[in-house]
C-alpha cells in the first residue's frame, strides 16, 4: 500500500479491530481518507464494507484501534465536527410514521447549516410527495429522502453505504449527477461502498478493495487501470515464461495468457528484443476487481 | 456540446480517452486555433464523470502544446508548429497502424495481405472521391 502524508487526512484509521460472534471480520485494518478523494469501497458481499463503515461513525463498537475523523476521536466527534458529516445507510432507520417534511423539519434542528433551497431543488427534481410518510414511499423514494437528509446540512465529508441498490438505473444516473455536481464544489471528500462497478467508474478518483477483514488494495482509479493489465504471451516452449508482478496465469496451446499488477518495462523490453511476441490489453474495473480478490 | 462520448468501463482511463478525442479533433481540424473548450465542469456534468478527470485531460493537452489556459476565458485551442502537428498526425496514425497490425496477426492474416487490402482500400477511396468530382 503506498504511503500517503498526514496532512490532509479527513479520516485516519489505525488497526481497526471488529468482531462479530467471535469472528473477526475487521482485522487491525488501516486506512486513510484524503481530503477531496472520491473513493469507491469495492469488496465481495459479507466482506465487511457496512461493518467498516458503521464503524467509523461510531455506529458500531469497534474491539480496538484508533479512528479519527477531521482529526478529532471518533468516540467524542464534537457537535461541529459531526455537523460536517453526511451518511446514508443501507437500511432505513427513520421514523417510518413521519412524513417527508416532518422529517426534514425534524433533522433540520440539529445542524447548523441547513439548505432549504438543496432540499427544495431535489424533492422537485426527483419527485418526492413530501406529505407521504416514509411508510407510503417506494424503497427507491426512500433511498432518494436518506440521500436529501444528508446532502442539505452541505457536508464536507459524505459516506454512503450501497447508495444506488434501491435504485433503478434511471435513478441511479440522477444520483451519480449528483455526486458529480457535488465533486464540483470544493471541501468535499466522498466515500461510497458499492458492488456496482461501473458506477464507480465514471466518479471515483481512488478505489479501494476490502478482502479478509483489510483494505488489501487502494490506488488512484486511473493508475489501477493503466497498471492492472492483461498479456497475452505468444511462443512454442512448453515451458512457461516467469512474468514479474503476475496476479495469475494460463497455459494455453498458443502460449500464457497472464494478467499483471504491473507490466515491468525493462522486462517487456527485453521479452521483445528476444522475439517473444507479447501484448498488453487495458481491463475493465470490474475484471481487474476480480483478479485482485481472487 | 455533446461532442465528447467516454466509456467508463473500458480499460482505457477516462482521463485518456477524452485527451485522445480531443486531441484528434484538433488535429483534424474539427477545433481550430483560437477556439473554446467547454469548462472543466460543464464537461464533467455533461459526461457525469469526476471533474479530476476532465482537469487531467485538459492539462495533459495543455502539457503537449494542444491547448493553451487564457485568462477569464479558460482553455483554448493552441497554435503549433505545422511539422509538429504533422509529426503528432503521423503518431496518432502510427498507433493504429500498430493496433491493425496487431488484430491481422491475431487472425493469422500475413502484413502482405495487411499492405494489399490497405491499397485496395485507398484506391476504392480515390475512385470514390473521383467520381464525386465528375
Amino acid at each position: 500500500m503506498p504511503t500517503i502524508s498526514n496532512i490532509s487526512a479527513v479520516i485516519n484509521i489505525k488497526n481497526l479491530t471488529k468482531s462479530y460472534k467471535n469472528e473477526q471480520v475487521l482485522k487491525s485494518l488501516n486506512w486513510q481518507v484524503n481530503q477531496g478523494d472520491i473513493i469507491g469501497l469495492l469488496g465481495k458481499n459479507g466482506a465487511g464494507k457496512s461493518t467498516l463503515i458503521k464503524s467509523l461513525l461510531n455506529i458500531s463498537d469497534i474491539d480496538s484501534g484508533t479512528v479519527t475523523i477531521f482529526e478529532e476521536e471518533h468516540l467524542n466527534l464534537s457537535a461541529q465536527t459531526k455537523g460536517k458529516i453526511g451518511y446514508v445507510p443501507q437500511e432505513n432507520d427513520e421514523i417510518s410514521w413521519l412524513s417527508v417534511n416532518d422529517l426534514i423539519k425534524f433533522r433540520k434542528q440539529f445542524y447548523h447549516q441547513w439548505s432549504d433551497e438543496k432540499v427544495s431543488e431535489l424533492t422537485h427534481r426527483w419527485d418526492i410527495n413530501t406529505k407521504k410518510t416514509i411508510a407510503e414511499l417506494s424503497p427507491g423514494q426512500v433511498q432518494r429522502v436518506l440521500i436529501i437528509l444528508a446532502l442539505a446540512p452541505m457536508p464536507e465529508l459524505l459516506i454512503f453505504d450501497e447508495p444506488a441498490a434501491a435504485l433503478d438505473p434511471a435513478a441511479r444516473r440522477e444520483f451519480l449527477k449528483e455526486i458529480v455536481t457535488l465533486a464540483n464544489t470544493e471541501n468535499i471528500t466522498i466515500v461510497f461502498s458499492t458492488h456496482i462497478v461501473s458506477d464507480l467508474e465514471r466518479v471515483a478518483n481512488k478505489v479501494a478493495i476490502l478482502e479478509q477483514g483489510k483494505i488489501c488494495y487502494f490506488e488512484d482509479l486511473d493508475a489501477t487501470k493503466e497498471n492492472v493489465v492483461q498479456l497475452t504471451i505468444r511462443h512454442c516452449d512448453e515451458v512457461n515464461i516467469d512474468v514479474p508482478n503476475l496476479l495469475r496465469c494460463k497455459k494455453h496451446n498458443q502460449g500464457q495468457s497472464c494478467v499483471v499488477s504491473q507490466v515491468d518495462q525493462n522486462w517487456l523490453i527485453k521479452m521483445q528484443s528476444q522475439g517473444i511476441d507479447i501484448t498488453v490489453t487495458p481491463m475493465g474495473l470490474e475484471d481487474i476487481f476480480l483478479e485482485l480478490t481472487q | 456540446m455533446d461532442q465528447f462520448t467516454i466509456s467508463p468501463s473500458s480499460g482505457v482511463p477516462i482521463y485518456k480517452q477524452l485527451f485522445s478525442q480531443i486531441e484528434r479533433m484538433v488535429l483534424n481540424g474539427y477545433f481550430t486555433v483560437g477556439d473554446h473548450l467547454p469548462s472543466v465542469r460543464q464537461v464533467a456534468i455533461n459526461l457525469e464523470v469526476n471533474p479530476m478527470t476532465v482537469s487531467k485531460a485538459y492539462g495533459l493537452l495543455e502539457e503537449r502544446g494542444y491547448l493553451t489556459r487564457l485568462r477569464g476565458k479558460g482553455m483554448v485551442v493552441a497554435q503549433r508548429d505545422e511539422a509538429v502537428s504533422e509529426q503528432e498526425k503521423f503518431k496518432v496514425l502510427n498507433k493504429m497502424i500498430s493496433d491493425l497490425l496487431t488484430q491481422a496477426q491475431q487472425m493469422g492474416v500475413n502484413e502482405q495481405e495487411v499492405i494489399a487490402l490497405v491499397t485496395a482500400s485507398a484506391s476504392k477511396n480515390t475512385m470514390k472521391s473521383n467520381k464525386s468530382k465528375e
